[in-house]
Protein backbone atom coordinates (compact mmCIF):
# COMPACT_ATOMS: atom_id res chain seq x y z
CA UNK A 1 0.00 0.00 0.00
CA UNK A 2 1.44 3.46 -1.10
CA UNK A 3 2.13 5.35 2.41
CA UNK A 4 0.45 8.79 3.39
CA UNK A 5 4.31 9.97 4.23
CA UNK A 6 7.48 9.17 2.76
CA UNK A 7 10.55 10.56 4.07
CA UNK A 8 13.52 9.68 3.72
CA UNK A 9 17.09 10.39 4.39
CA UNK A 10 15.89 13.97 5.13
CA UNK A 11 18.69 16.74 5.91
CA UNK A 12 18.03 20.71 6.34
CA UNK A 13 20.77 23.02 6.82
CA UNK A 14 19.52 26.09 7.17
CA UNK A 15 22.48 28.86 5.75
CA UNK A 16 23.22 32.42 7.34
CA UNK A 17 22.06 35.04 5.16
CA UNK A 18 26.00 36.84 5.70
CA UNK A 19 27.83 35.72 8.67
CA UNK A 20 27.66 33.11 10.90
CA UNK A 21 27.33 29.05 11.12
CA UNK A 22 25.63 27.07 9.15
CA UNK A 23 22.93 25.25 11.28
CA UNK A 24 21.27 21.16 10.84
CA UNK A 25 18.23 21.66 11.53
CA UNK A 26 17.21 18.05 10.63
CA UNK A 27 19.72 15.78 9.94
CA UNK A 28 19.08 12.05 8.26
CA UNK A 29 15.76 11.45 9.18
CA UNK A 30 13.38 9.08 7.70
CA UNK A 31 9.53 8.31 8.94
CA UNK A 32 6.86 6.41 6.66
CA UNK A 33 3.67 6.81 8.01
CA UNK A 34 0.79 4.33 6.71
CA UNK A 35 -2.20 5.35 5.75
CA UNK A 36 -4.93 5.88 8.68
CA UNK A 37 -2.46 6.14 11.09
CA UNK A 38 -1.77 8.77 14.09
CA UNK A 39 2.30 9.61 14.28
CA UNK A 40 3.67 11.46 16.63
CA UNK A 41 6.74 13.16 16.59
CA UNK A 42 7.85 14.13 19.50
CA UNK A 43 11.28 16.60 20.81
CA UNK A 44 11.94 19.33 22.92
CA UNK A 45 11.61 22.82 21.14
CA UNK A 46 14.32 23.60 18.85
CA UNK A 47 14.84 19.95 18.09
CA UNK A 48 13.54 19.90 14.33
CA UNK A 49 9.94 18.82 14.44
CA UNK A 50 8.50 22.05 12.88
CA UNK A 51 11.23 21.78 9.93
CA UNK A 52 10.39 18.30 9.42
CA UNK A 53 6.97 19.39 8.89
CA UNK A 54 7.78 22.19 6.82
CA UNK A 55 9.40 20.51 4.64
CA UNK A 56 6.25 18.10 4.26
CA UNK A 57 4.55 21.08 2.95
CA UNK A 58 7.26 22.00 0.44
CA UNK A 59 7.74 25.47 2.97
CA UNK A 60 11.35 24.56 3.61
CA UNK A 61 13.34 23.04 0.46
CA UNK A 62 15.07 19.78 1.73
CA UNK A 63 19.32 20.04 1.79
CA UNK A 64 19.21 16.11 0.68
CA UNK A 65 16.66 13.37 0.67
CA UNK A 66 13.12 13.62 0.06
CA UNK A 67 9.27 13.84 1.49
CA UNK A 68 6.45 11.96 -0.37
CA UNK A 69 2.87 12.89 0.74
CA UNK A 70 0.92 9.69 -1.40
CA UNK A 71 3.55 9.36 -3.71
CA UNK A 72 3.62 12.81 -4.81
CA UNK A 73 7.16 14.95 -4.05
CA UNK A 74 6.09 17.43 -1.24
CA UNK A 75 7.75 20.30 -3.44
CA UNK A 76 5.52 19.84 -5.89
CA UNK A 77 2.07 22.36 -5.38
CA UNK A 78 0.20 18.91 -6.71
CA UNK A 79 0.86 17.14 -3.28
CA UNK A 80 -1.22 19.80 -1.38
CA UNK A 81 -4.26 18.65 -2.71
CA UNK A 82 -4.64 15.73 0.30
CA UNK A 83 -3.43 17.92 2.57
CA UNK A 84 -4.56 19.59 5.77
CA UNK A 85 -2.01 21.85 8.10
CA UNK A 86 -2.64 23.28 11.48
CA UNK A 87 0.24 25.08 11.92
CA UNK A 88 1.66 26.35 15.95
CA UNK A 89 0.05 29.34 17.16
CA UNK A 90 -2.23 30.08 13.93
CA UNK A 91 -2.98 33.66 13.37
CA UNK A 92 -5.95 33.64 10.51
CA UNK A 93 -7.13 36.91 9.20
CA UNK A 94 -8.63 38.66 11.88
CA UNK A 95 -10.66 40.56 9.73
CA UNK A 96 -12.69 38.00 8.49
CA UNK A 97 -15.90 35.84 10.56
CA UNK A 98 -15.18 31.94 11.12
CA UNK A 99 -17.57 31.38 7.90
CA UNK A 100 -15.16 33.49 6.09
CA UNK A 101 -12.33 31.89 7.07
CA UNK A 102 -13.57 28.60 5.84
CA UNK A 103 -14.84 30.29 2.26
CA UNK A 104 -11.42 31.55 1.91
CA UNK A 105 -9.74 28.20 2.10
CA UNK A 106 -12.58 26.08 0.30
CA UNK A 107 -12.13 28.30 -2.41
CA UNK A 108 -8.23 28.23 -3.03
CA UNK A 109 -9.05 24.35 -2.63
CA UNK A 110 -11.56 24.75 -5.52
CA UNK A 111 -14.82 24.30 -3.51
CA UNK A 112 -17.66 26.35 -4.37
CA UNK A 113 -21.53 26.24 -4.55
CA UNK A 114 -23.67 24.72 -2.47
CA UNK A 115 -20.78 21.77 -1.48
CA UNK A 116 -18.64 24.71 0.16
CA UNK A 117 -21.59 25.72 2.04
CA UNK A 118 -22.60 22.28 3.13
CA UNK A 119 -18.58 21.49 4.44
CA UNK A 120 -18.26 24.84 6.37
CA UNK A 121 -21.42 23.93 8.01
CA UNK A 122 -20.61 20.78 8.33
CA UNK A 123 -17.03 21.53 9.63
CA UNK A 124 -18.30 24.37 12.02
CA UNK A 125 -20.42 21.99 13.71
CA UNK A 126 -17.63 19.40 14.15
CA UNK A 127 -15.41 22.02 15.54
CA UNK A 128 -18.01 23.04 17.75
CA UNK A 129 -18.19 26.59 16.19
CA UNK A 130 -21.47 27.27 15.09
CA UNK A 131 -22.53 29.42 17.40
CA UNK A 132 -19.22 31.54 16.03
CA UNK A 133 -19.45 31.30 12.91
CA UNK A 134 -20.35 35.56 12.30
CA UNK A 135 -18.26 36.33 14.81
CA UNK A 136 -14.59 37.81 13.24
CA UNK A 137 -11.45 35.73 14.37
CA UNK A 138 -10.08 38.71 16.65
CA UNK A 139 -13.08 37.89 18.50
CA UNK A 140 -11.96 34.56 19.30
CA UNK A 141 -10.18 32.75 22.32
CA UNK A 142 -7.00 30.88 21.54
CA UNK A 143 -9.15 27.39 21.50
CA UNK A 144 -11.46 28.82 19.14
CA UNK A 145 -8.83 29.73 16.63
CA UNK A 146 -7.41 26.70 17.06
CA UNK A 147 -10.29 25.01 16.66
CA UNK A 148 -11.21 26.98 13.46
CA UNK A 149 -7.82 26.11 12.37
CA UNK A 150 -8.31 23.00 12.73
CA UNK A 151 -11.60 23.57 10.44
CA UNK A 152 -9.75 24.84 7.64
CA UNK A 153 -6.84 22.00 7.68
CA UNK A 154 -9.81 19.87 6.51
CA UNK A 155 -11.98 22.20 4.66
CA UNK A 156 -11.07 19.89 1.18
CA UNK A 157 -11.56 16.48 3.58
CA UNK A 158 -7.79 15.86 3.18
CA UNK A 159 -6.32 12.10 3.28
CA UNK A 160 -3.40 14.21 5.79
CA UNK A 161 -3.48 16.40 8.74
CA UNK A 162 -0.78 17.66 9.88
CA UNK A 163 -0.93 19.20 13.22
CA UNK A 164 1.94 21.13 14.58
CA UNK A 165 1.66 22.22 18.32
CA UNK A 166 -2.29 21.68 18.20
CA UNK A 167 -3.21 22.67 21.92
CA UNK A 168 -0.24 24.91 22.55
CA UNK A 169 -1.38 27.43 24.89
CA UNK A 170 -4.89 26.18 24.82
CA UNK A 171 -6.82 24.96 28.29
CA UNK A 172 -7.19 21.76 29.52
CA UNK A 173 -11.19 21.64 28.48
CA UNK A 174 -9.80 23.13 24.78
CA UNK A 175 -7.02 20.91 24.57
CA UNK A 176 -9.62 17.59 25.34
CA UNK A 177 -12.00 19.33 22.33
CA UNK A 178 -8.91 18.92 20.01
CA UNK A 179 -7.40 15.56 21.13
CA UNK A 180 -11.39 14.56 20.66
CA UNK A 181 -11.26 15.92 16.81
CA UNK A 182 -8.05 13.79 15.92
CA UNK A 183 -9.76 10.74 17.80
CA UNK A 184 -12.58 11.28 15.13
CA UNK A 185 -10.33 11.79 12.49
CA UNK A 186 -8.82 8.97 13.02
CA UNK A 187 -12.53 7.00 13.37
CA UNK A 188 -12.49 8.34 9.69
CA UNK A 189 -9.48 6.72 8.85
CA UNK A 190 -7.59 10.18 7.98
CA UNK A 191 -4.09 10.18 8.72
CA UNK A 192 -2.54 12.47 11.31
CA UNK A 193 0.95 13.85 11.72
CA UNK A 194 0.93 15.17 14.77
CA UNK A 195 3.98 17.34 16.14
CA UNK A 196 4.40 18.30 19.94
CA UNK A 197 6.63 18.37 22.99
CA UNK A 198 3.22 17.37 25.26
CA UNK A 199 4.05 13.71 25.87
CA UNK A 200 0.84 12.76 27.87
CA UNK A 201 -1.13 13.96 24.70
CA UNK A 202 1.20 12.15 22.01
CA UNK A 203 0.82 9.15 24.17
CA UNK A 204 -2.71 9.35 24.17
CA UNK A 205 -4.04 9.13 20.93
CA UNK A 206 -1.14 8.44 18.63
CA UNK A 207 -0.42 4.85 17.33
CA UNK A 208 3.00 5.41 16.60
CA UNK A 209 5.61 7.55 17.76
CA UNK A 210 9.32 9.14 16.67
CA UNK A 211 11.48 11.32 19.14
CA UNK A 212 13.76 13.70 17.75
CA UNK A 213 16.53 15.40 19.36
CA UNK A 214 19.35 17.64 17.67
CA UNK A 215 17.95 16.97 14.35
CA UNK A 216 18.06 13.16 14.95
CA UNK A 217 15.73 10.50 14.98
CA UNK A 218 16.61 8.66 18.38
CA UNK A 219 13.88 6.49 18.61
CA UNK A 220 10.55 5.23 16.70
CA UNK A 221 8.16 2.60 16.86
CA UNK A 222 4.41 1.52 17.88
CA UNK A 223 3.54 3.18 20.95
CA UNK A 224 2.82 -0.11 22.70
CA UNK A 225 6.29 -1.50 22.18
CA UNK A 226 8.16 1.75 23.04
CA UNK A 227 6.01 2.00 26.60
CA UNK A 228 5.75 -1.32 27.90
CA UNK A 229 8.22 -2.79 30.26
CA UNK A 230 9.48 -6.25 29.17
CA UNK A 231 9.76 -8.30 32.31
CA UNK A 232 6.95 -6.74 34.57
CA UNK A 233 3.05 -7.48 34.25
CA UNK A 234 0.13 -5.38 35.95
CA UNK A 235 -2.87 -6.66 36.92
CA UNK A 236 -5.52 -3.95 38.17
CA UNK A 237 -8.11 -4.77 41.01
CA UNK A 238 -11.56 -3.62 41.66
CA UNK A 239 -12.86 -3.88 45.48
CA UNK A 240 -9.92 -6.68 46.41
CA UNK A 241 -9.95 -7.34 50.25
CA UNK A 242 -6.96 -7.17 52.00
CA UNK A 243 -6.96 -10.25 52.52
CA UNK A 244 -7.02 -11.25 48.75
CA UNK A 245 -4.17 -8.84 48.18
CA UNK A 246 -2.13 -10.91 51.10
CA UNK A 247 -3.09 -14.28 49.30
CA UNK A 248 -2.06 -13.08 46.11
CA UNK A 249 1.87 -11.56 47.63
CA UNK A 250 1.82 -15.14 48.97
CA UNK A 251 1.11 -17.28 45.81
CA UNK A 252 4.29 -14.57 44.07
CA UNK A 253 6.92 -15.39 47.11
CA UNK A 254 5.86 -19.07 46.63
CA UNK A 255 6.77 -18.93 42.53
CA UNK A 256 10.09 -19.34 41.27
CA UNK A 257 11.48 -15.74 39.94
CA UNK A 258 8.37 -14.11 39.85
CA UNK A 259 8.92 -11.21 42.67
CA UNK A 260 6.00 -8.42 43.70
CA UNK A 261 6.94 -4.83 42.75
CA UNK A 262 4.33 -2.78 44.24
CA UNK A 263 0.69 -2.42 45.20
CA UNK A 264 -1.53 0.70 45.94
CA UNK A 265 -3.93 2.58 44.87
CA UNK A 266 -3.69 3.63 40.69
CA UNK A 267 -3.84 7.54 40.32
CA UNK A 268 -5.60 9.36 38.06
CA UNK A 269 -3.97 12.52 35.83
CA UNK A 270 -3.65 16.10 37.53
CA UNK A 271 -5.67 16.95 33.67
CA UNK A 272 -8.41 14.00 34.09
CA UNK A 273 -9.04 15.45 37.79
CA UNK A 274 -9.24 19.21 36.13
CA UNK A 275 -11.81 17.62 33.86
CA UNK A 276 -13.88 16.18 35.28
CA UNK A 277 -13.92 19.04 38.81
CA UNK A 278 -14.89 21.56 35.82
CA UNK A 279 -17.44 19.42 34.34
CA UNK A 280 -19.19 18.98 37.47
CA UNK A 281 -20.02 22.27 38.10
CA UNK A 282 -22.86 23.99 37.18
CA UNK A 283 -22.09 27.71 35.29
CA UNK B 1 -12.54 10.99 -1.15
CA UNK B 2 -11.32 14.45 -2.26
CA UNK B 3 -14.56 16.38 -3.44
CA UNK B 4 -12.39 19.38 -4.34
CA UNK B 5 -11.25 18.64 -7.78
CA UNK B 6 -12.57 21.57 -10.07
CA UNK B 7 -8.84 23.54 -9.63
CA UNK B 8 -7.39 20.21 -10.49
CA UNK B 9 -4.23 19.70 -12.30
CA UNK B 10 -2.58 22.66 -9.93
CA UNK B 11 -1.28 24.79 -12.82
CA UNK B 12 0.24 28.41 -11.89
CA UNK B 13 -1.80 31.42 -12.95
CA UNK B 14 -5.59 29.99 -12.07
CA UNK B 15 -7.42 33.23 -12.92
CA UNK B 16 -10.09 31.64 -10.40
CA UNK B 17 -8.12 31.20 -7.54
CA UNK B 18 -6.10 34.57 -8.77
CA UNK B 19 -9.10 36.40 -8.06
CA UNK B 20 -10.05 34.58 -4.72
CA UNK B 21 -6.76 35.58 -3.25
CA UNK B 22 -7.31 39.66 -4.58
CA UNK B 23 -10.94 39.47 -3.56
CA UNK B 24 -9.67 38.55 -0.31
CA UNK B 25 -7.17 41.21 -0.40
CA UNK B 26 -9.43 43.95 -1.21
CA UNK B 27 -11.36 42.95 1.89
CA UNK B 28 -8.83 43.02 4.05
CA UNK B 29 -7.85 46.18 3.02
CA UNK B 30 -11.20 47.65 3.02
CA UNK B 31 -11.61 46.07 6.50
CA UNK B 32 -8.31 48.35 7.30
CA UNK B 33 -10.59 51.31 6.55
CA UNK B 34 -8.59 52.65 3.87
CA UNK B 35 -11.62 54.08 2.25
CA UNK B 36 -11.57 56.41 5.32
CA UNK B 37 -9.37 58.52 3.19
CA UNK B 38 -12.33 59.49 0.56
CA UNK B 39 -14.21 60.72 3.17
CA UNK B 40 -11.24 63.07 3.76
CA UNK B 41 -10.92 63.54 -0.42
CA UNK B 42 -14.50 64.40 -0.56
CA UNK B 43 -13.89 67.09 2.10
CA UNK B 44 -11.09 68.38 0.39
CA UNK B 45 -13.03 68.65 -3.30
CA UNK B 46 -15.68 69.87 -1.66
CA UNK B 47 -13.53 72.78 -0.14
CA UNK B 48 -11.57 73.59 -3.44
CA UNK B 49 -14.90 74.31 -4.84
CA UNK B 50 -15.59 77.45 -2.68
CA UNK B 51 -12.15 78.42 -2.55
CA UNK B 52 -11.81 82.42 -2.92
CA UNK B 53 -8.62 82.68 -4.53
CA UNK B 54 -6.93 85.80 -5.72
CA UNK B 55 -7.57 86.29 -9.14
CA UNK B 56 -5.19 87.77 -11.78
CA UNK B 57 -7.56 87.07 -14.83
CA UNK B 58 -9.26 89.44 -16.99
CA UNK B 59 -12.87 89.28 -16.63
CA UNK B 60 -13.46 87.49 -19.89
CA UNK B 61 -11.53 85.15 -17.91
CA UNK B 62 -13.01 84.95 -14.67
CA UNK B 63 -14.01 81.77 -12.68
CA UNK B 64 -11.10 79.89 -14.45
CA UNK B 65 -8.87 79.48 -11.68
CA UNK B 66 -11.20 77.46 -9.37
CA UNK B 67 -11.65 75.07 -12.54
CA UNK B 68 -7.80 74.50 -12.23
CA UNK B 69 -7.95 74.89 -8.95
CA UNK B 70 -10.55 71.57 -8.19
CA UNK B 71 -8.59 69.39 -10.72
CA UNK B 72 -5.01 70.28 -9.28
CA UNK B 73 -6.30 69.76 -5.86
CA UNK B 74 -8.37 66.37 -6.90
CA UNK B 75 -5.50 65.06 -9.24
CA UNK B 76 -2.77 65.66 -6.16
CA UNK B 77 -4.70 64.13 -3.72
CA UNK B 78 -5.22 60.66 -6.02
CA UNK B 79 -1.68 60.60 -6.76
CA UNK B 80 -0.52 60.91 -3.21
CA UNK B 81 -3.65 58.50 -2.29
CA UNK B 82 -2.81 55.75 -5.14
CA UNK B 83 0.80 56.18 -4.82
CA UNK B 84 0.63 55.84 -0.77
CA UNK B 85 -1.44 52.77 -1.29
CA UNK B 86 0.53 51.22 -3.76
CA UNK B 87 3.22 51.05 -1.87
CA UNK B 88 2.23 50.93 1.81
CA UNK B 89 -0.39 48.68 0.96
CA UNK B 90 1.42 46.27 -1.31
CA UNK B 91 4.87 46.29 0.98
CA UNK B 92 2.75 45.64 3.92
CA UNK B 93 0.38 42.60 2.98
CA UNK B 94 3.48 40.22 2.36
CA UNK B 95 5.42 40.59 5.50
CA UNK B 96 2.32 40.63 7.60
CA UNK B 97 1.03 37.36 5.87
CA UNK B 98 4.58 35.67 6.63
CA UNK B 99 4.75 37.01 10.62
CA UNK B 100 1.19 35.95 11.10
CA UNK B 101 1.49 32.60 9.45
CA UNK B 102 -1.10 33.17 7.65
CA UNK B 103 0.81 32.40 4.87
CA UNK B 104 1.64 29.07 5.87
CA UNK B 105 -1.75 28.15 5.15
CA UNK B 106 -2.18 29.03 2.47
CA UNK B 107 0.70 27.79 0.64
CA UNK B 108 0.15 24.49 2.49
CA UNK B 109 -3.22 24.09 0.27
CA UNK B 110 -2.70 23.41 -3.69
CA UNK B 111 -1.81 27.58 -4.21
CA UNK B 112 1.14 28.03 -6.33
CA UNK B 113 3.33 30.67 -5.22
CA UNK B 114 3.01 32.97 -8.06
CA UNK B 115 -1.13 32.72 -7.91
CA UNK B 116 -0.70 34.21 -4.68
CA UNK B 117 1.94 37.20 -5.41
CA UNK B 118 -0.58 37.85 -8.66
CA UNK B 119 -3.27 37.56 -6.42
CA UNK B 120 -1.88 40.09 -3.60
CA UNK B 121 -1.17 42.77 -6.46
CA UNK B 122 -4.80 42.53 -8.00
CA UNK B 123 -6.24 42.72 -5.09
CA UNK B 124 -4.08 46.26 -4.14
CA UNK B 125 -4.81 47.28 -7.79
CA UNK B 126 -8.38 46.42 -7.18
CA UNK B 127 -8.90 48.95 -4.67
CA UNK B 128 -6.46 51.72 -6.10
CA UNK B 129 -9.22 51.55 -9.09
CA UNK B 130 -12.10 51.65 -7.43
CA UNK B 131 -10.99 54.38 -5.02
CA UNK B 132 -9.30 56.12 -8.01
CA UNK B 133 -13.09 55.43 -9.35
CA UNK B 134 -14.93 56.85 -6.52
CA UNK B 135 -12.57 60.03 -6.26
CA UNK B 136 -13.26 60.85 -10.13
CA UNK B 137 -17.04 60.79 -9.77
CA UNK B 138 -17.05 63.31 -7.43
CA UNK B 139 -14.35 65.02 -9.06
CA UNK B 140 -16.81 65.08 -12.34
CA UNK B 141 -19.40 65.62 -10.05
CA UNK B 142 -18.09 69.44 -8.63
CA UNK B 143 -16.66 70.23 -11.32
CA UNK B 144 -19.59 69.77 -14.11
CA UNK B 145 -21.80 72.59 -12.24
CA UNK B 146 -18.78 74.93 -11.56
CA UNK B 147 -17.89 74.36 -15.25
CA UNK B 148 -21.29 75.44 -16.63
CA UNK B 149 -21.60 78.25 -14.26
CA UNK B 150 -18.24 79.67 -15.65
CA UNK B 151 -18.99 79.04 -18.97
CA UNK B 152 -22.16 81.26 -18.37
CA UNK B 153 -20.68 84.12 -17.03
CA UNK B 154 -18.14 84.11 -19.63
CA UNK B 155 -20.74 83.63 -22.33
CA UNK B 156 -23.12 86.33 -21.05
CA UNK B 157 -19.84 89.03 -20.53
CA UNK B 158 -18.75 88.07 -24.19
CA UNK B 159 -22.63 88.71 -25.25
CA UNK B 160 -22.54 91.90 -23.38
CA UNK B 161 -19.51 93.52 -25.22
CA UNK B 162 -21.19 91.39 -28.72
CA UNK B 163 -19.16 88.94 -29.25
CA UNK B 164 -19.62 86.63 -32.62
CA UNK B 165 -20.54 83.78 -32.66
CA UNK B 166 -17.54 82.65 -33.72
CA UNK B 167 -15.90 84.15 -30.36
CA UNK B 168 -19.02 82.66 -28.31
CA UNK B 169 -17.75 79.22 -29.84
CA UNK B 170 -14.49 79.60 -29.24
CA UNK B 171 -14.83 80.56 -25.36
CA UNK B 172 -17.35 78.00 -25.01
CA UNK B 173 -14.68 75.37 -26.17
CA UNK B 174 -12.58 76.91 -24.01
CA UNK B 175 -13.87 76.48 -20.92
CA UNK B 176 -15.52 73.11 -21.79
CA UNK B 177 -11.61 71.73 -21.82
CA UNK B 178 -11.44 72.98 -18.25
CA UNK B 179 -14.38 70.85 -17.43
CA UNK B 180 -15.23 67.15 -16.94
CA UNK B 181 -13.64 66.17 -20.45
CA UNK B 182 -12.29 62.46 -21.55
CA UNK B 183 -8.31 64.08 -21.41
CA UNK B 184 -9.31 64.04 -17.70
CA UNK B 185 -10.31 60.39 -17.50
CA UNK B 186 -6.97 59.75 -19.28
CA UNK B 187 -5.47 61.53 -16.61
CA UNK B 188 -7.02 59.57 -13.70
CA UNK B 189 -6.11 56.24 -15.64
CA UNK B 190 -2.58 57.58 -16.04
CA UNK B 191 -2.69 58.30 -12.37
CA UNK B 192 -3.76 54.59 -11.66
CA UNK B 193 -0.92 53.43 -14.09
CA UNK B 194 1.75 54.76 -12.13
CA UNK B 195 0.27 53.47 -8.67
CA UNK B 196 -0.03 50.01 -10.61
CA UNK B 197 3.81 50.21 -11.40
CA UNK B 198 4.97 51.50 -7.72
CA UNK B 199 2.78 48.74 -6.50
CA UNK B 200 4.41 45.91 -8.69
CA UNK B 201 7.69 47.41 -7.76
CA UNK B 202 6.78 47.64 -3.90
CA UNK B 203 5.61 43.70 -4.41
CA UNK B 204 9.32 42.91 -5.70
CA UNK B 205 10.79 44.31 -2.51
CA UNK B 206 8.63 42.64 -0.42
CA UNK B 207 9.71 39.67 -0.77
CA UNK B 208 13.15 40.40 -0.21
CA UNK B 209 12.82 42.95 2.61
CA UNK B 210 12.37 42.69 6.08
CA UNK B 211 10.06 45.56 6.73
CA UNK B 212 7.69 47.80 5.33
CA UNK B 213 9.16 50.60 6.05
CA UNK B 214 12.39 49.55 3.94
CA UNK B 215 9.91 48.63 1.42
CA UNK B 216 8.50 52.10 1.87
CA UNK B 217 11.42 54.11 1.16
CA UNK B 218 13.26 52.22 -1.27
CA UNK B 219 9.84 52.40 -3.28
CA UNK B 220 9.40 56.18 -3.05
CA UNK B 221 13.22 57.13 -3.80
CA UNK B 222 13.21 54.83 -7.23
CA UNK B 223 9.94 56.74 -8.08
CA UNK B 224 11.65 60.24 -7.36
CA UNK B 225 14.52 58.63 -9.30
CA UNK B 226 12.46 57.17 -12.37
CA UNK B 227 12.04 61.07 -12.77
CA UNK B 228 15.53 61.60 -13.90
CA UNK B 229 15.73 58.12 -15.65
CA UNK B 230 16.08 59.39 -19.08
CA UNK B 231 18.86 62.53 -18.04
CA UNK B 232 20.69 59.71 -16.12
CA UNK B 233 20.68 57.21 -19.04
CA UNK B 234 22.21 59.17 -21.60
CA UNK B 235 24.59 60.89 -19.10
CA UNK B 236 25.85 58.31 -17.98
CA UNK B 237 25.88 56.13 -21.16
CA UNK B 238 25.61 58.21 -23.75
CA UNK B 239 24.52 57.20 -27.09
CA UNK B 240 27.36 55.20 -28.68
CA UNK B 241 29.27 51.59 -28.37
CA UNK B 242 28.01 48.15 -27.33
CA UNK B 243 28.90 49.21 -23.58
CA UNK B 244 26.67 51.82 -23.25
CA UNK B 245 23.99 50.22 -25.38
CA UNK B 246 23.72 47.66 -22.53
CA UNK B 247 24.35 49.67 -19.45
CA UNK B 248 20.98 51.98 -21.15
CA UNK B 249 19.28 48.97 -21.58
CA UNK B 250 19.85 47.63 -17.90
CA UNK B 251 19.11 50.57 -16.66
CA UNK B 252 15.98 50.84 -18.36
CA UNK B 253 15.06 47.69 -17.20
CA UNK B 254 15.57 48.01 -13.83
CA UNK B 255 14.07 52.04 -13.35
CA UNK B 256 11.11 53.12 -14.74
CA UNK B 257 11.02 56.29 -16.66
CA UNK B 258 8.43 58.27 -14.72
CA UNK B 259 8.11 60.92 -17.08
CA UNK B 260 6.12 58.60 -19.19
CA UNK B 261 3.53 59.65 -16.56
CA UNK B 262 4.03 63.35 -16.27
CA UNK B 263 1.18 63.90 -18.31
CA UNK B 264 -1.26 65.23 -15.54
CA UNK B 265 -0.34 68.72 -15.44
CA UNK B 266 -1.09 69.40 -19.23
CA UNK B 267 -4.82 68.16 -18.64
CA UNK B 268 -5.13 70.10 -15.67
CA UNK B 269 -4.62 73.43 -18.06
CA UNK B 270 -6.91 72.03 -20.49
CA UNK B 271 -4.68 70.69 -22.52
CA UNK B 272 -5.85 66.90 -24.54
CA UNK B 273 -4.41 64.15 -23.86
CA UNK B 274 -3.33 62.68 -27.18
CA UNK B 275 -3.78 58.94 -27.68
CA UNK B 276 0.27 57.89 -28.44
CA UNK B 277 1.32 59.43 -25.02
CA UNK B 278 -1.65 57.46 -22.92
CA UNK B 279 -0.83 54.54 -25.23
CA UNK B 280 3.00 55.03 -23.98
CA UNK B 281 2.01 54.76 -20.39
CA UNK B 282 0.20 51.69 -20.65
CA UNK B 283 3.00 50.22 -22.27
CA UNK B 284 5.28 51.28 -20.08
CA UNK B 285 3.37 50.14 -17.01
CA UNK B 286 2.58 46.43 -18.92
CA UNK B 287 6.25 45.89 -19.32
CA UNK B 288 7.81 46.98 -15.97
CA UNK B 289 4.61 45.00 -13.94
CA UNK B 290 5.26 41.67 -15.97
CA UNK B 291 9.30 42.25 -14.98
CA UNK B 292 8.24 43.10 -11.79
CA UNK B 293 6.07 40.55 -11.28
CA UNK B 294 8.18 38.03 -12.69
CA UNK B 295 11.19 39.01 -10.70
CA UNK B 296 9.11 38.55 -7.62
CA UNK B 297 8.11 35.28 -8.53
CA UNK B 298 11.44 34.16 -9.00
CA UNK B 299 12.65 35.41 -5.41
CA UNK B 300 8.98 34.13 -3.87
CA UNK B 301 9.47 30.48 -5.64
CA UNK B 302 12.67 30.31 -3.53
CA UNK B 303 12.07 31.69 -0.28
CA UNK B 304 11.78 29.50 3.00
CA UNK B 305 9.34 29.96 5.54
Amino acid sequence: MEAAVEIDRLVKVFKPQLRGRELLAVDQVSITIAPGEVYGLIGPNGSGKSTTMKALLGLVAPTSGTCRIFGADSLAVDSREQVGFLPENPYFYKHLTGEETLAFYGKLCGLRGQTLKDRIGELLELVDLTGARDRRLGGYSKGMLQRIGLAQALIQEPRLVILDEPTAGVDPIGSRQIRDLIFALRERGITVFLCSHLLEQVQEVCDRVGIIFRGKMVREGRLEDLLSIEDQTEVVLKDASPELLEEIQRLVAQAEGAEWVRSGRPRTTLERLFLRETSRRPD
Amino acid sequence: MNSASPLKPTRPFHLRRIGIIATHTFTQLVRMKVFYFLAFFAVVVIGANFLELPTHASPENAGTELLYSIKSTSLGCMSIFSLVLGVVATGLLLPKDVEDRTLYTILAKPVPRLDYLVGKLCGVALLIFLSLLAMDLLMNLVLQPRMTAVLERQLEFARQRDATEATLERISADVRALGPTWSLQGAVLVVFLRSLLIASLALLLSTFSTSTLFTAIVGFLVLFAGFFQAEARDAWFGHHGGVAQVGRLIMTVLLPDMQFYNLVDAVIEGKPLKAIHLGMSIASTAFYVVTYTFASWLIFARKEF
